[in-house]
């Protein structure tokens, strides 16, 4: 009990540090700055995982049962999917903007999060947690391919106002983002593609109030088919640069938007919390 | 230490002064012939489009630089180049200046690492004509040490100092990879060449050039390896190239609005980056406002230029620290010159003692009796004498402590006999060495 508790406290802290880490890499790019950013992400994301762990087998169900679980749950997958994405490119130079979405989500999740006990027995089901799992991955997917398409934008706006400061000598270049921001989008797709299929197949047995009308179903159906639409336009029409990285974002505010306003302003039989 | 170096470099003259005192491959070789044993005991003469520089060790111990100058001018057949155009550099001086030169902070383009090339060559090249000895060696290969570890531990060298190579920089940060693009370098001057240089040297995917005057485009074609567009016809082609560079001497523009929102039109978005290094400019600057066009000129270009030149002044303390350590380094090593003769010196005066001791006692004990004996002598021998022989080689290479080097070389030498003993600097070039040159 008092490890998570110290886990808890202690994880926002961890990504703080690697988020200074990298964002001083990012300004005085120094050789020992960059050895060991790598380093402490990888081991924040150990401890991460070991205190997901702790809280599953302490609580005896998977941490999904309210918004600031879910909320550590996407610090973590947000910087899983990035650690990999660096591992596979050796690209480090965009870590910063990254561990800030992390380390904001966990601290949100640290801050808020209770202690709880008590959950209805659906949400000790594994299936549950492997829909919820995958379709956390497939939105931190999304959030990552945002984060890349933001720094394309700013990039892009550097390159046509001739401004050569900061973002223009550390950030990789345009095709580079783009390229990511797609990688991590598809990424996002396939994990939301089979969340929405576990969804399909387990929820209709689990909930009997289940209903195809359920503005959450709706709200993601939407949100992968604006996805689904991008990427046709992408790979068939020849979407390139601004104009693919404007609607990826545009389909990240609509999967933000459809969280909100499921989980917050429309009556769903899909709450868990 | 009477190393001396005369310069003559684009500090000190224009570059039409530099042109003339160059010296090339052979005229190297036949003045060395002329400065080696008569002028300068050893040395290495380096010479560039930007310096001619004479490094070496005189012949006599008064060290007078104008019979050098003078035959240098002689040589070259010169007139109108006084002394004030040459810089002179003594002892330490000398040697810290070679060592600027290697790093590239005393090179027109602050960081150029061409130097080192250069310095390398001459060195081997005075190496191979018997010119450098053991202690220009030394010099010259801490020299090289220098401008490599310059190159690896800072980042001198680091980001375009060139407008075309700007160009190229801005290109890298809008494509990844250049060997699936195309590019246009319209213009073969100077600068047009330079950017198709780049382009290459880059591995582009498809080079292709245009020129007014379709000789000269050949001309570059061939030696870039790349493609001819008709020049008249340009428009009809902008949109098959992601790149173009545009570099000609043309007083009007050549490239329009119209023709460049067409061919982006064509090119359904895809980006295409123009960089326009021409004075005035080929092409409407206008088109920097269409979507996925990145439009560069030689303004925003000499941006990055000033950027990166400022950027690599900031690196020159860093290459100062370097430069410092290796002459740390390199003094080290030649103070202990001093205490060699007299190491030397010592440890013969024991091994004749013990030879002579080891002689007596040779057939009064038994042979394996001697072998041990023989073992203890040279451990016990070589015990005595570790601790003395290293405190003098540290006083000697610390370089602050020459009082005690000199008082405990002479109690030394005194308190054995040493001097009447052996006579160790005959025998050996090293200990001669600082004898010769001081």
């Amino acid at each position: 009990m008092s490890i998570i508790i110290i886990l808890n406290v202690l994880l926002p802290f961890s990504y703080a540090i690697g988020l200074i880490f990298y964002l001083a890499d990012f300004y005085f790019q120094k050789k020992w700055l960059y050895d060991s950013k790598r380093l402490l992400v990888l081991i924040t994301i150990l401890i991460h995982s070991f205190y997901i762990v702790l809280r599953t087998i302490n609580y005896d169900h998977p941490p999904i049962t309210n918004k600031f679980e879910i909320f550590s749950l996407l610090a973590l997958s947000l910087c899983f999917i990035y650690f990999v994405l660096e591992l596979i490119t050796d690209i480090r130079a965009t870590g910063w903007l990254i561990l800030a979405f992390a380390f904001l989500f966990q601290f949100i999740s640290s801050m808020l999060i209770e202690e709880v006990y008590v959950v209805p027995d659906v949400l000790r089901d594994r299936m549950l947690g492997l829909h919820v799992i995958n379709a956390i991955l497939g939105y931190s997917g999304f959030t990552l391919s945002a984060v890349y398409g933001i720094l394309y934008l700013l990039l892009y706006k550097n390159l046509k106002t001739k401004k050569f400061g900061l973002l223009f000598n550390r950030l990789p270049s345009l095709d580079i983002l783009e390229k990511l921001s797609l990688y991590s989008a598809v990424i996002g797709f396939v994990l939301l593609t089979i969340s929405i299929a576990m969804g399909f197949i387990w929820l209709p047995d689990a909930f009997p109030n289940f209903s195809y009308a359920d503005p959450k179903l709706i709200g993601t159906i939407l949100v992968w088919l604006v996805y689904g639409y991008g990427f046709i336009k992408r790979f068939v029409s020849n979407w390139f640069g601004k104009k693919i990285i404007s609607y990826s974002l545009i389909g990240f505010v609509i999967a933000i938007a459809s969280l909100i306003i499921t989980n917050t302003l429309a009556k769903t039989f899909h709450s868990f919390y | 230490m009477n190393f001396v170096c005369i310069s003559i470099n684009h500090k000190t003259s224009s570059v039409g002064v530099l042109e003339s005192l160059h010296l090339s491959a052979d005229e190297t070789e036949k003045f060395i012939s002329v400065l080696k044993g008569i002028y300068l005991s050893e040395g290495v003469i380096v010479s560039t489009c930007n310096r001619t520089e004479i490094y070496g060790f005189p012949t006599e111990n008064k060290i007078d630089i104008t019979p050098i100058i003078d035959q240098l001018l002689e040589f070259k057949k010169v007139d109108g180049i006084s002394k004030n155009n040459f810089s002179v550099y003594f002892s330490c001086g000398a040697i810290k200046h070679l060592f600027s030169v290697a790093s590239g902070i005393e090179s027109m383009v602050v960081g150029d690492s061409q130097i080192l090339g250069q310095i390398k060559s001459s060195f081997e090249f005075a190496l191979s004509h018997e010119f450098a000895g053991t202690i220009t060696q030394k010099i010259f290969e801490a020299a090289l040490k220098i401008g490599k570890k310059t190159i690896k531990e800072t980042t001198i060298c680091e980001g375009a100092v060139t407008v075309s190579y700007a160009a190229v920089q801005v290109v890298e940060k809008i494509f990844a990879n250049l060997n699936k693009k195309s590019a246009l370098v319209i213009g073969a001057g100077e600068t047009g060449e330079l950017a198709a240089i780049h382009l290459r040297d880059k591995l582009i995917g498809k080079l292709f050039v245009a020129n007014r005057t379709l000789s000269r485009a050949e001309e570059l074609s061939k030696k870039v390896n790349s493609q001819v567009v008709p020049f008249d016809k340009l428009s009809e082609f902008l949109h098959q190239f992601d790149i173009i560079i545009s570099a000609t001497s043309s007083e009007s523009q050549i490239i329009s609005f119209e023709e460049i929102n067409t061919a982006i039109n064509k090119r359904k978005g895809t980006p295409i980056v123009i960089m326009d290094i021409a004075v005035p400019r080929d092409i409407d600057p206008k088109v920097g406002e269409l979507e996925n066009v990145f439009y560069h000129d030689m303004d925003s270009l000499n941006i990055i230029v000033q950027q990166n030149m400022q950027k690599r002044i900031e690196q020159i303390p860093f290459v100062l620290k370097i430069i410092m350590n290796e002459m740390v380094s390199f003094f080290g090593w030649y103070n202990t010159l001093d205490v060699v003769p007299t190491i030397k010196s010592l440890r013969n005066f024991f091994d004749e003692i013990r030879n002579d001791e080891l002689d007596k006692l040779k057939h009064k004990v038994s042979i394996e009796d001697f072998e041990k004996i023989e073992d203890m002598s040279k451990r016990l021998i070589g015990r005595i004498l570790h601790n003395p022989t290293v405190k003098l080689r540290e006083y000697a290479e610390s370089g602050t402590k020459a009082k005690e080097v000199i008082t405990n070389t002479i109690l030394l030498n005194e308190l054995f006999n040493l001097e009447n003993k052996t006579n160790g600097k005959a025998n050996n070039d090293e200990n001669n060495l600082k004898e010769k040159f001081e």
